[in-house]
Order: structure tokens, then sequence, then C-alpha cells
């Protein structure tokens, strides 16, 4: 009987796992609605969307324009020099990503170097660069994955291969 | 007359056994510590690997834990400094490379760990009678570890870990007034500050409290029997302390793995975070949940999430037959296998897919 019963569940819940995937399917179905209401996005803020696509994934420079485009766009140009855009746009079709970025950050008055200033604190007119910037803007700053290096990596690699050799004879031993 | 003579009968003296210092220690110790306890009988199959998997879990939550305390030595949870001070771990600190790669592979080992674990007990039946309640606490145990997973992505504090703080801020106002917590206002302290105690305190602190309790339960109802043994005589046991002794060796293997893994591979560290834009994916652990937030918004990593785990503790109480083996449990195995791969599908069709936008999505 409680077999039965057992059974019974376990079709049970191997129905309720075929009708989520039919749910799930059905939702390939839906399409994505994530770009309502662009035209009423700040300037300032696009473009600071697309400086940071440009320093964290200069792959995707197509979003980047796009992001661009948007600035050049919209109605709410605060904050933002849009001719400077306008070079930056120029410069994303050249294939120019670096010197895109750097347009781009002087359009909003920020210095490479500079704090990220948010959408919501922007100034109504773009501060004067300083000069001499620092050489490296904050959010460029990333790290790449690389070995140790150094004296430490053959020792290390040496220390790991011991470990492993002396763990596996011990609990063949062992068993 | 002669007086009787009186002999006084000697034991026979028992022969001096020559202790070693090292086994008198042992006893002195066993004496106050009741270490011999520890070799109460397993069965035989508890030192297979499969049956490890829990074990090497534990361990290396132990070497997140040493490594953990080395790294909140130089990292800092303000928001302003945190990315810097990660960076400097990385680049100026002595072994700070080292010891954050260590930690990084070991969550990774320590996720598989705790998946494969999970599925092991579930294919050989052991949550079933009377270990309902212990495979429950095994889903928690599980919960707590995606959870220090998902707090760890965020404490680095580059794009991707911003990206995944404001799914969680987003995921907070889903919830409504449950969700107070995760408001970057609630407190007076910023969101990360509290990710970062919630990671190295309250979260560490459950582990420890919850897995005490895995434990005892797996001591008092003893482990489970093999589904895959097929001889009719009784399964052999070895002492406990004979599984122990494999699990330090095995642990050995994993360090020398996660050593090697730190050296040659030591995770990359993204820019310093931006808002307002979504650049990145998360960790491959947690891309399973990307294309469902695709389809239907931010809210799809909420209610994804729940239905896994509302399945995994519903586990013990649709499957409830005696029968073990997988064989014999077909319906099951199907469903859990349907699942599974299903989880595996997400990962590789989101990792694939150009990054998109969610947050707003609802």
């Amino acid at each position: 009987m409680s077999r039965r019963s057992g059974n019974h569940s376990a079709l049970l819940l191997l129905v309720l796992v075929a009708a989520s995937m039919v749910a799930l399917s059905f939702a390939l179905a839906i399409p994505a609605f994530a770009h309502a209401g662009e035209a009423n996005v700040p300037a300032f803020t696009d473009v600071q969307e697309a400086i940071a696509i440009l320093a964290t994934q200069p792959e995707l420079m197509g979003r980047a324009m796009d992001k661009v485009h948007d600035a050049t766009d919209s109605s709410n140009v605060s904050g933002v020099r849009i001719d400077l855009v306008k070079q930056a746009n120029t410069a994303l079709k050249a294939g120019q990503a670096a010197q895109a970025l750097n347009l781009l950050e002087r359009s909003v008055g920020v210095c490479p170097g500079a704090p990220v200033i948010e959408p919501e604190n922007a100034p109504r007119t773009p501060p004067p660069l300083s000069s001499p910037c620092p050489s490296t803007a904050p959010h460029m700053l990333a790290l790449a994955r690389s070995p140790l290096g150094g004296a430490q990596e053959p020792i290390l690699i040496a220390v790991g291969a011991l470990l492993i050799v002396v763990g596996l004879g011990l609990a063949r031993r062992i068993r | 007359m002669t007086e009787p003579t009186v002999s006084v009968e000697k034991e026979p003296s028992k022969p001096v056994v020559p202790q070693s210092r090292r086994r008198r220690l042992w006893r002195a110790l066993d004496e106050r510590l009741g270490i011999e306890g520890l070799q109460y009988p397993v069965p035989e199959h508890a030192n297979k690997l499969a049956y490890s998997l829990g074990g090497l879990t534990l361990i290396t939550f132990v070497l997140m834990v040493a490594t953990g305390i080395y790294l909140t030595q130089f990292y800092n949870p303000d928001p302003n400094l945190a990315h810097e001070s990660v960076r400097r771990i990385i680049t100026s600190v002595s072994f700070g490379k080292f010891v954050r790669g260590f930690h990084y592979w070991g969550a990774m080992a320590m996720i598989v760990l705790v998946g494969l674990h999970l599925l092991r007990v579930f294919v050989s039946g052991s949550f079933k009678r009377p270990r309902e309640a212990n495979w429950t606490f095994g889903v928690v145990l599980a919960g707590i570890t995606a959870t220090l997973f998902f707090t760890g992505t965020v404490l680095k504090w580059d794009q991707e870990s911003l990206e995944a703080l404001e799914h969680n801020i987003e995921i907070g106002k889903i919830l409504g007034r449950f969700g107070f917590w995760f408001s970057p206002t609630f407190g007076g302290v910023p969101l990360l500050t509290r990710l970062y105690v919630v990671h190295i305190a309250v979260l560490p602190f459950l582990f420890t409290l919850v897995i005490a309790i895995h434990l005892l339960l797996v001591k008092r109802l003893k482990m489970a029997p093999s589904p895959f043994r097929k001889e009719a005589i009784p399964e052999p046991t070895r002492p406990f302390t004979q599984h122990l002794a494999e699990l330090g060796a095995l642990a050995l293997v994993l360090i020398g793995v996660l050593t090697i893994l730190a050296v040659l591979a030591p995770p990359p560290h993204g820019a310093a975070p931006i808002e307002g834009i979504e650049v990145t994916k998360p960790p491959w652990p947690m891309l399973w949940v990307y294309p469902i937030e695709d389809w239907v918004g931010v809210s799809g990593i909420l209610w994804a999430t729940l239905a896994i785990f509302l399945v995994l503790f519903m586990v013990p109480f649709v499957d409830r037959s005696p029968e073990l083996s997988p064989r014999k449990r077909l319906p099951v195995m199907i469903a859990a296998g349907v699942v599974v791969v299903t989880m595996i599908v997400l990962i590789i069709y989101a990792a694939v897919q150009p990054v998109a936008s969610h947050i707003g999505m609802g």
C-alpha cells in the first residue's frame, strides 16, 4: 500500500517537473521588455552607462554606441557636452574605443581618475577638466587572471603536487 | 614441636610491558577526551569517495574560514574603499593574491561538493525514513553555502558585484515589507558593509550550528545502507577513525588541487563599479537563473530559487517508498535528471548569450 502511494507521489513529482518544463518553454516565447521609456532617460545617465560599458567590456562596442545615440537623442542633456558625445560617436564608428571613452568622460566633466558622479548629483553644466589628470581612471583598474609569478610560484606548485601525491597514496593505503 | 611454617603466597607478577611515551600520551589524552569513542563501527561503503563528499565539504568550509580570516585583515567593507582594498590584497599584501585565489577556488569546490553530496544522498535514497529531518538540515546547509557564495561575490566590489547587489535590492523590493533588510537605507549602514558581516559572522555561525546537528543526526541514525550492495551477508564494518583518516588523505588532495589552481589561475578582479548599467553576468553557479531573468525579469531569480529549494525540501515527502535502489525509483530519478539537465542547459545557454539588462523588468 505504502509502496503504491510512494509510486503515485513519485509520478506526481514527475508530472510537476514536466509541467514546469512546459511553463519554462512558454516563458521562452515571452519577449523581454527591458528598454521601455528610454526617451526620458537623461543624457548624463546614458553617457555614464556608455563609459562603464567601454571601461568594463570594450568588446560590447555596439551597446556603447546605442547608449551614445540615446544620449544624443535625449530631451534632457543637463550636465553633458553633447558636442563631445558626438565626437565620441565618430570615434566609436572608427573603432577607437579608448579615444571614445576619453571623450565621453570629458563630456560629463569626469577627469579620468575622478570618482564617478551619480546622475541625480550631476551638475547642470560640466565642470572644467582639472589638469593634469591622473593617468588611470578607477573604473579602468581591472586585474586580469594571471598566474602568481615570482619565486613562490614553483614552490607552491611543488607543494600542491606533493600534497596530491601523498594524499592519493595515503587514501589508497588506508582503504 | 615444630612451629607450623606460614607460607605467604605471592601473586604472580604481571609482565611489565614497557609503554612508549607516545602510547602513554595517547592513553592520557583518551582518558580525558574519550578519543577512542570515535572508533565506533561504520559500514565499509562509508570509505568510498561518494560517501566522503559531505566530509570534504566540511573540510572545505574550514579552509574557507582559515583563508577568510587572513583576508579580513586587509579587506575594507566601506563601499568607497572596498574595491581598492581588494586590489591591494592582490597587488601588495604578502601571499594576498595566493590566499584570495585559494579562497575563490575553495568556494567553487564547496559549491560543487555540496551539490554532488546532495545528488549522492538523493540517488542512494539516504534521505528516506528515518533520515528525512537530516535531509532537511542538509538542504538548509546547501542554502547557507549558496548564500555564502553569493555574498562573497558581492564583497570583491567590482562591476559584477555591484550588479549582483542591485539585483539583491530589486528582490528585496519584490519581497515588500519582508525585504526591508535589503534596502540600501536600512540601519544607516551601507548594504555592502552589512553583507560583509553576514558573510564573515552570521552565515559561518549558522553553518556551524546546522552542521553540528547534521553530524549528530548522522551519528544517531547511523549511516544509511548502500543500495548498490548485492551480497546477502551483512556488510563488514570499519572504525569511524579509519573514515576520518581517509577524509584527511582526501583533504590533502583537495588542498593540493586548490593550491595549484590558486597559483596558476587566480581569479580576476573587475573594474570599480559604476551604477545604473548591466554589463556583466553572474559567476557560473548562479548563471542558471540568468536566462529565466531574461524571460520573466528580476522576479524570476526569486521564484526559480524558491522553486528549487521547495522541490528539494519536498523530496522525502514525495519519494516515501522504502525502496533505496535508483532502478526501482525510476520516476523520481527521471524527474531529478530532468531538473539537473535543465540547470546545466540553462548555464550553457546563459554563457553563450549576450549580456542583457534586467533591472526594471519587474
